[in-house]
């Protein structure tokens, strides 16, 4: 369904993602893991569009994403949850999710609809739904953060870093939220550094280093295998 | 002392400016807030809004048709402006917006001066009439100017606030990237800002123009007093540039009892100067940490 092939994208002159490819089948979990600053992020931002790929292709559901404008590959199905959560901070939690709502062919009782299972998935934004964004805990606006990609209606969810800085009642709510995504049918693009939390929601498992896939393999092979883990992540699982 | 009846009568032409200006401020704080673009045309909107007015005065005679055709006429010439000229240069360096911006006034300006020649025009009110206030006759348009610019500013809030595109453009003023990872044109909003702004700026121009006659210049000395209001508001802060429009021209109109109108304006000046130096965020936002 989504899938990069030979991604090239720079900052300025440096040269950050030197050729990635890899891919997301439909309803398919993926997990892209990796020591930080080889380019997890970058790579979803590419896929947004919201950095330019200098060569290589994005293709999604068998179209040309490459050079798209950020808000046509949103609304060809792609939602983005980013790493520092980007919650509008002066507006309201209802008004966050209305950033995404608010669009195009989304009648009445569809978003009715839409709204009560983001606020079923998560009562606390229902209490606070009046409340300004940036008054949230950390927690709470990772949660805003992932309803607002989910009132998007996406095919696929990229997660970047969901899990970094909550406490662990915290993390064990994303983790639940995760698989009921998945139990929706929708794909998620995982970008994590809790790498037991990856290999347990994921099907399949990337590992990035400088700007390269080095390691692909299903998630149950990775678990099996602690030298690869702690040769790419230096970490064990 | 000063009689209590004169503070009145200046309270009242303080606020009566200090609504207008607000009119003309928060069109440019609403463009810089969104795009970080320091518009230096919008006096000239505001100019070429008030022409417009004379025009479609003249053909129609109907105040109230000069003032929606020349808001309709500068929101799509705004529109024109910023597809053409500031959308190409989004996210360069501040410096090209302020020349182009600089460039489209000097163009506005000649325009104008071509176009309609260096005799002033004038429009007639639509209401004529004066009422007594103390000694004086109080003429019943300046009342109707502050009323007019109230409803279109709150006009304004309440589409800010509750309409689908008030909140994208709230949204893009936060965070552009986001606004576009969600799905929001981006470009379009920008757009439709400015289109606002130019039109919020002829709205100006036409409710003034019967007060001081329009000529090609008339655009300058307003641009000025709308840059010091939105900088002691705090730049991009809507709620911040109503309140520093009315503070500062009460100020203003309260000084004029001591000194000519024309010295009252350093007021304005040594506030400005004074925020900056303390403030520089603006008076009316909280001081970021």
């Amino acid at each position: 369904m989504l899938s990069l092939q030979d991604v090239h994208t720079y900052y300025g002159k440096s040269h950050v993602l030197h050729g990635v490819s890899l891919e997301v089948g439909p309803g398919e979990v993926v997990g892209l893991l990796g020591r930080n600053g080889v380019g997890k992020s970058t790579t979803l931002k590419t896929v947004m569009g919201l950095v330019r790929a200098a060569d290589g292709r994005v293709v999604f559901d068998g179209r040309d994403l490459t050079g798209l404008a950020p808000h046509h590959v949103a609304r060809l199905g792609i939602a983005w949850v980013p790493e520092d959560r980007r919650i509008f901070r002066l507006l309201t939690v209802m008004e966050n999710l209305r950033t995404g709502l608010d669009r195009q062919g989304v009648t009445e009782p569809r978003r009715r609809e839409l709204l009560d299972k983001v606020y079923a998935s998560f009562p606390v934004l229902r209490e606070r739904r009046h409340q300004a964004g940036g008054t949230l805990s950390g927690g709470e606006q990772q949660m805003l953060a992932i309803a607002r990609a989910m009132t998007l209606e996406p095919k696929i969810i990229l997660l970047d870093e969901p899990t970094e800085g909550l406490m662990p009642r915290m993390v064990a709510q994303i983790r639940e939220i995760i698989d009921v995504l998945r139990r929706d049918g929708l794909a998620i693009l995982l970008v994590e550094q809790n790498v037991p939390l990856t290999l347990e929601v994921c099907a399949r498992v990337y590992i990035m280093e400088k700007g390269q896939v080095r390691y692909r393999g299903p998630a149950g092979e990775l678990r099996a295998n602690e030298t690869i883990i702690h040769q790419y992540l230096g970490v064990s699982a | 002392m000063i009689p209590f009846e004169q503070l009145l009568v200046q309270a009242i032409n303080g606020i009566v400016t200090g609504m207008i200006l607000a009119l003309v401020a928060s069109g440019l704080t609403l463009i810089f807030g969104i795009m970080d673009v320091v518009n230096f045309a919008h006096g000239d909107l505001f100019m070429l809004g008030a022409y417009v007015g004379t025009t479609v005065f003249v053909t129609t005679g109907n105040f109230w048709l000069a003032l929606l055709g020349a808001c309709v006429t500068m929101a799509a010439l705004g529109a024109a402006l910023q597809i053409t000229t500031l959308r190409p240069l989004l996210g360069r360096d501040p410096l090209t917006t302020i020349l182009a911006t600089f460039g489209i006034s000097l163009v506005l300006q000649n325009y104008a001066l071509w176009q309609y020649g260096p005799v002033p025009r004038k429009i007639m009110e639509p209401l004529t009439g004066h009422f007594q206030l103390f000694h004086i006759e109080y003429p019943w348009y300046r009342l109707l100017i502050a009323m007019l610019s109230a409803v279109i500013i709150g006009g304004l809030w309440l589409f800010m606030k509750y309409g689908t595109y008030g909140i994208w453009i709230r949204a893009t003023t936060q965070d552009r990237l986001m606004a576009s990872a969600m799905g929001i044109p981006v470009p379009r909003v920008h757009t439709g800002v400015f289109a606002i702004g130019a039109a919020m700026a002829a709205a100006s121009g036409v409710l003034f123009a019967p007060l001081v006659g329009v000529n090609h210049a008339m655009g300058f000395d307003f641009t000025l007093r709308a840059f010091v209001v939105v900088v002691v508001g705090g730049m991009g802060n809507l709620g911040g540039s109503i309140l520093a429009s009315i503070f500062l021209s009460l100020l203003e109109a309260f000084a004029s009892l001591w000194v000519s109108p024309a010295q009252a304006v350093i007021v304005s000046f040594i506030v400005l100067i004074l925020t900056l130096l303390f403030r520089p965020t603006g008076l009316f936002v909280p001081t970021p940490k």
